[in-house]
């Protein structure tokens, strides 16, 4: 398979099938890196977590 | 083990053409809900650490148990619920509270859940937070609890009927959005739902005019509708509707699939249009002055979702304070903004170019033609202006190449040439209209080729200094002549009943060009710019030039005019008042 066919891999960590109490059992670090790089993300792209209402 | 969302490599390719169908909005919507899961989770652990813990924090815990009841019962269901933008809005307003140090809403997820488990006929008992005497239930409306207090109700129900404190006691079967076929039981107001049909195919859609967490955007929402208001959002979107089915369908489905909620915003003058990254699936819009806006607004915020939804899940952008030109505004734009617009006007760009077919009328022919062509020539420039930005990520730049790339693809039947010279006009004047606004020149290097000009020295082969940008650096005041040359084809019929006496703002150069002598026009410009250095003669002098068969001359004001203009009033400012032809060829 080409670069160009192969899937993209997101940062968002696939969370459909776990439970709401299994989901309440993961610790802080499971999903650190993950929230980590979604705070990142808002902030590199120039929509601060305090004022996200820009449009284009 | 966790595994993470991925895009497929031809969902990727769609997206990136300005497209995508209802199952790439599927991959989208699932990745939204897991990244609305994974905020849950950060908002349920700050909730963990509150000791003692409060009112709020337990409401919060008797929601997530009752999340979790329903979740178990109907999973689709609650993944509805969740992927609602209120539930977005909320989370994300959660992060930036819990960042900022303030304690997040936890009391809300109560209502979320309780408008979960209603519907499901799951039995429940917790508090919820009253917010100016109304309990919301986000997605289903909002119970009037008392007149304008804040605090806390218990609610309870058996799966049949929902108690609200000590007075107020509903069958859960009322407790559903207004689709208008019913009177609203006591103490319930539904949100308005839409469901437009046509040829079959359904959208239902909230309007959504009283939750807190969708007035988010630069416009205040719209809120508490009346019923004729509702009546004619109805229509409004109805008729959008038909014509994005009947012609759109490329776009009609996806929004169908993407889009549950409208927020209306309270009007202005000019017709608003937003979405939020915060709110994935909810576009926020004043009342579009016709059907035909109503679906263009939809094509262009919806464009801006999905590119959200990218975001979400993908880095395409780089950390960068750098600033540039963007065709649909006024001000320089961070990258991040620009691509964001540049994706939307591929949807806008599709949606004109289907609809200068569809039109009959000749003004609303060269209306959809002008606009598919205005927006057409941009994309080009700008998706290659990201490209040698080094401001995208080797996921990004294949984004924006494939756009592109998308864009480049010709067009087999040509745009009648009078909206077509529109087009390129108003496209013109507003990149030179920001140029001299925003670009400003080394002052040094201004001066010594002033110098040089007097001097009769030639310029040679130097190269010409670059420019830098410098927000408002200049005012230029040429905004009437600006909104004629665009009323051409924004309102043709308007434009036609009016005469240059009608604008008395307009200088009389202006006058000359806006009526179409643009050889008296380039005099005018010229022996108004001999008498003073005006940025906006400049631009008039540039675009009357452009409207006269091509000379060696003219490529240098679309090139250099932030030079022009600096050099020349560099010599006026010494009293010396240069011919702008001659100065401009001496540039060439």
């Amino acid at each position: 398979m080409s670069q160009q066919k192969q899937e993209l891999n997101s940062v968002i960590p696939d969370l459909r099938e776990l439970s709401l109490e299994r989901l309440a059992e993961l610790g802080d670090s499971v999903l650190a890196h993950s929230i980590a790089l979604y705070r990142q993300r808002l902030k590199e792209t120039g929509m601060p977590l305090n004022s996200f209402t820009a449009r284009i | 083990m966790l595994t993470t969302h991925s895009l497929s490599a031809d969902a990727f390719a769609e997206l990136a053409s300005g497209a995508g169908d209802t199952a790439v909005v599927g991959q989208l919507r699932a990745a939204q809900l897991s990244k609305q899961l994974m905020l849950l989770h950060v908002v349920a652990r700050a909730a963990d650490r509150v000791d003692p813990p409060s009112r709020a924090t337990a409401a919060f815990r008797a929601a997530y148990q009752l999340l979790a009841q329903a979740r178990a019962a109907d999973p689709g269901a609650v993944a509805q619920a969740l992927c609602l933008p209120h539930v977005g809005s909320w989370a994300h307003d959660c992060l930036a509270a819990l960042d900022s140090g303030a304690p997040p809403d936890f009391g809300y997820l109560a209502a979320v859940a309780a408008a979960a488990a209603v519907p499901l006929g799951i039995g429940f008992e917790l508090d919820a937070p009253v917010r100016g005497g109304r309990m919301p239930l986000p997605g289903l409306g909002a119970i009037q609890v008392a007149a304008s207090t804040d605090g806390w109700v218990r609610l309870s129900s058996d799966g049949e009927r929902l108690r609200i404190g000590g007075h107020i006691d509903v069958p859960c079967a009322t407790l559903v959005p207004d689709d208008g076929s019913a009177d609203p039981a006591p103490h319930w107001r539904g949100t308005p739902l839409i469901r437009a049909v046509a040829d079959g195919q359904a959208w239902e859609v909230l309007l959504e005019d009283a939750d807190p967490y969708l007035d988010r955007f630069a416009l205040r929402m719209l809120t508490g509708l009346t019923k004729a208001e509702v009546t004619h959002w109805r229509q409004r979107i109805q008729a959008a509707w038909e014509l994005l089915v009947r012609h759109h369908e490329w776009a009609a489905g996806p929004i169908a699939a993407g889009v549950p909620v409208v927020v209306p915003l309270v009007p202005r003058s000019d017709h608003d249009s937003a979405t939020s990254p915060a709110a994935f699936g909810a576009i926020a819009t004043s009342q579009p002055p016709s059907p035909v806006i109503m679906a263009e607004t939809l094509v262009h915020e919806f464009q801006h979702i999905k590119l959200c939804g990218v975001l979400d899940m993908l880095p395409l952008i780089k950390p960068s304070d750098e600033r540039g030109y963007a065709p649909w505004r006024d001000d320089p734009r961070p990258l991040g903004g620009i691509l964001q617009g540049v994706y939307a006007f591929t949807g806008i760009v599709r949606f004109w170019n289907v609809q200068r077919r569809v039109e009959t009328e000749p003004d609303a022919i060269l209306h959809a033609s002008a606009l598919y062509e205005r927006w057409r020539l941009e994309v080009d420039p700008v998706a290659g202006a990201l490209l040698s930005s080094d401001s995208l990520t080797a996921t990004g730049a294949r984004f924006v190449a494939a756009m592109r790339e998308h864009g480049r693809r010709p067009e087999a039947e040509p745009v009648p040439a009078e909206a077509a010279q529109s087009a390129r006009e108003v496209a013109l004047d507003h990149r030179l209209t920001w140029q001299l606004m925003h670009v400003t020149c080394d002052a040094a290097e201004v001066a010594r080729l002033a110098a040089a000009y007097q001097c009769g020295e030639s310029l040679g082969a130097e190269s010409l200094p670059a420019g830098r940008i410098e927000e408002d650096n200049r005012k230029v005041d040429s905004i009437p002549r600006s909104r004629l040359l665009a009323m051409r084809f924004q309102d043709p019929g308007r434009y036609q009943r009016l005469s240059a006496a009608d604008v008395p703002e307009l200088a009389p150069a202006d006058a000359l060009l806006v009526c179409g002598d643009a050889k008296a026009a380039v005099a005018a410009y010229r022996a108004a710019l001999l008498d003073k250095p005006d940025p906006a003669a400049w631009i008039g002098l540039a675009l009357a030039l452009h409207r006269l068969p091509a000379t060696p001359t003219r490529p240098v004001f679309a090139a250099h005019l932030p030079l022009l203009y600096e050099v020349h009033a560099c010599m006026a400012r010494g009293g010396s008042h240069a011919d702008p032809l001659e100065l401009a060829a001496w540039f060439q």
